[in-house]
């Protein structure tokens, strides 16, 4: 006697079952193959998206930036920036340093400007750097079209601009550019390098410069900026700490200088979820309605297996079982669908938007969502299989004999 | 003996409390072909199902091949059907998913104590027996009543169990299969020795029994 209801027999009638009624078992294995596919195509697609915008927009970024708090006097004349004193700067410098989810920090001198080209003129904005300090900040060189990066402004009178200035202004690696100053100064620099974060809102008005260089235009020997990496970016409590400790600064972060990306990004997360757990959900009711029938056209046979012998644990193992196979089958095949729907789409080429620069979809390929998507699915067909095949080990076979 | 009933009661509680069956003893010897007789709602099939262990919700004692099989598990009670019973019923029940063959098979297969090649050939034989080898390899559901009859009767055998009950065994059958299926049940008592109980409204096979027990609301008149 088979001590355990997993044995040869009870999977021989759970196959023949399956196999008996092909049309009903492949319309059940779509079902859940739908489900999957959809799951993973959307998650794959929404946390692409995610991860494209957090990269170029974080990481392009700094976590938490500090400017000197401007009085009512300064607010009135707009274009000039306010300093961070010196004495400050050297307090801030030691509390950062000592700060444990401080990963790098470094000085800024920004100031807005008027960028001319040969032909064209627009705004931007000229963030002045010190190259040793700001490498630890921005990965330039991932980020680097043409041209050198960071290292190139040590000298003095080079720049790096975005591509969309670049091309708005018409210029390239190695000619000229002329910056006008809000106090009437004007310089001319070289592009030595040409930069894309794959935002046009970056793109279109960054500039980098050396500070030393801006603080000599601007006549100045202190800083507009202190911008900080952090470890976790999670966790901002470095910016309570500061504003705490120093007076006379205003702190923004991450979250609250992009809150239309960071509520994006949820938007689209709660999306995916929904729609993914819907989809499963429909799924799930296929197969809950698929074996359900089975079981009320199949009672004569269920009270026939339990009057030869099959206990009501070995009926449960024979139902369980198909729609075991099903979800199998279904979400096995959905993961090959998705990864396949998902690889056609990251080779889809996009047209540039205003708001983002890139060729093609970004999908995030992060094996742990399939799975995900897998056991969601194989979940979805043991719930939903479940009660129809407890249903089907309660079958009295007295009652169905006698009913006929 | 291999079956001893004593002072079985039995209610329907629906659709109101209604006694079924009334203090019914009764004794069953292995090659012993028994044959209970008796209107629609007298209570044989009744008594039939509480014989096969299928009803559980009953007084007084039964007792089958010694074991008390009121003290069983419902597993150890499957286990014990699968062994011990073999049951018939009016409507041979073949599984139609399943060929004829695998028909057979499956209390076997559910008993797992022989290799597959031992019991292929055990059913064959059986369904030899039966005149049914011809047909082993067909869908069960492609097969005539009488034909399906005698397939339901070889799979109650397979597992060699000490009791045969059949309900109403030729209640669906015309008058020539109605003989073949009574001469197997007599074949079945006499030249294996089982102890067979056959709950009918037909006259021949109550005529022709080693015992015929008449059944009136829900008590047994020997005659």
């Amino acid at each position: 006697m088979s001590k355990h209801v997993f044995n040869k027999t009870n999977l021989f009638i759970a196959l023949q079952y399956l196999t008996a009624r092909k049309k009903q078992s492949l319309l059940a294995v779509i079902g859940v193959l739908l489900g999957v596919t959809t799951f993973i195509v959307l998650i794959n697609f929404m946390t692409g998206v995610n991860d494209f915008l957090d990269d170029a927009v974080f990481n392009g970024s700094p976590d938490i930036t500090i400017n000197a708090q401007s009085s009512p006097e300064q607010k009135s004349r707009q274009f000039q920036a306010t300093n961070i004193s010196n004495e400050k700067r050297v307090a801030i410098d030691e509390l950062l340093k000592k700060h444990s989810n401080v990963a790098a920090f470094a000085n800024q001198v920004i100031s807005p400007a008027i960028l001319t080209s040969d032909t064209k003129q627009f705004p931007g904005s000229l963030n002045g750097i010190f190259p040793k300090q700001e490498k630890k900040m921005v990965n330039l060189e991932r980020r680097l079209i043409k041209g050198k990066g960071f290292q190139s402004l040590s000298q003095k009178n080079n720049i790096l601009i975005g591509i969309s200035l670049a091309k708005r202004l018409a210029i390239d690696v190695g000619d000229s550019l002329k910056i006008i100053l809000p106090n009437g100064k004007q310089e001319t620099l070289k592009v030595s390098g040409i930069f894309s974060f794959g935002i046009t809102t970056i793109d279109n008005v960054r500039t980098y410069m050396s500070a030393n260089t801006l603080q000599t235009l601007l006549n100045k020997e202190t800083i507009t900026d202190i911008h900080i990496k952090l470890k976790e970016r999670e966790d901002i409590t470095v910016k309570t700490f500061l504003a705490n400790t120093v007076s006379g600064i205003s702190i923004g972060d991450w979250k609250e200088n992009n809150k239309t990306i960071v509520i994006g990004n949820k938007v689209r997360d709660i999306l995916t979820w929904s729609i993914s757990f819907a989809l499963l959900l429909v799924a799930g009711f296929g197969i809950y309605n698929i074996l359900n029938n089975t079981v009320i056209q199949k009672r004569k046979d269920i009270a026939v297996l339990k009057t030869i012998g099959y206990s009501s644990r070995d009926v449960i193992f024979i139902f369980l079982v198909q729609a075991i196979i099903i979800g199998l089958l279904g979400a096995i095949l959905g993961a090959f669908f998705g990864y396949g729907i998902s690889y056609l789409i990251s080779i889809t080429s996009l047209d540039t938007s205003d708001f983002i620069i890139v060729d093609t979809y970004p999908i995030n390929f992060k094996p742990s969502y399939y799975l995900l998507g897998v056991a969601f699915g194989i979940l979805t067909t043991i719930l939903s299989g479940y009660f129809p095949s407890k249903k089907a080990s309660i079958v009295d076979p007295v009652t169905i004999i006698r009913g006929l | 003996m291999i079956l001893k009933a004593k002072d079985i009661v039995k209610y329907f509680m629906d659709p109101e409390k209604h006694q079924v069956l009334n203090q019914i003893s009764l004794a069953v010897s292995d090659g012993e072909l028994i044959s209970i007789y008796g209107e629609s709602g007298s209570g044989k099939s009744t008594l039939l199902y509480i014989l096969a262990t299928l009803d559980m919700d009953f007084e007084g004692d039964l007792m089958i091949k010694g074991q008390n099989v009121k003290e069983m598990s419902s597993t150890a009670l499957s286990d014990f059907r699968n062994e011990q019973i073999g049951f018939v019923y009016q409507f041979h029940h073949l599984l139609p998913e399943f060929s004829v063959l695998q028909n057979v098979l499956l209390p076997a297969m559910k008993r797992n104590i022989k290799s597959m090649e031992q019991l292929r050939e055990e059913a064959l034989i059986l369904l030899d027996e039966m005149g049914m080898k011809a047909f082993a390899e067909r869908p069960s559901y492609k097969l005539s009543g009488g034909q399906q009859q005698r397939v339901a009767i070889a799979r109650a055998l397979i597992n060699d169990p000490a009791l045969i009950l059949a309900d109403e065994p030729t209640g669906n059958l015309d008058s020539k299969n109605s003989e073949m299926v009574f001469e197997l049940l007599q074949e079945i008592t006499n030249n294996r020795n089982k102890a067979v109980v056959v709950a009918t409204h037909n006259s021949k096979i109550y005529a022709n029994s080693d015992r015929s027990l008449e059944m009136i609301d829900g008590i047994i008149r020997l005659s």
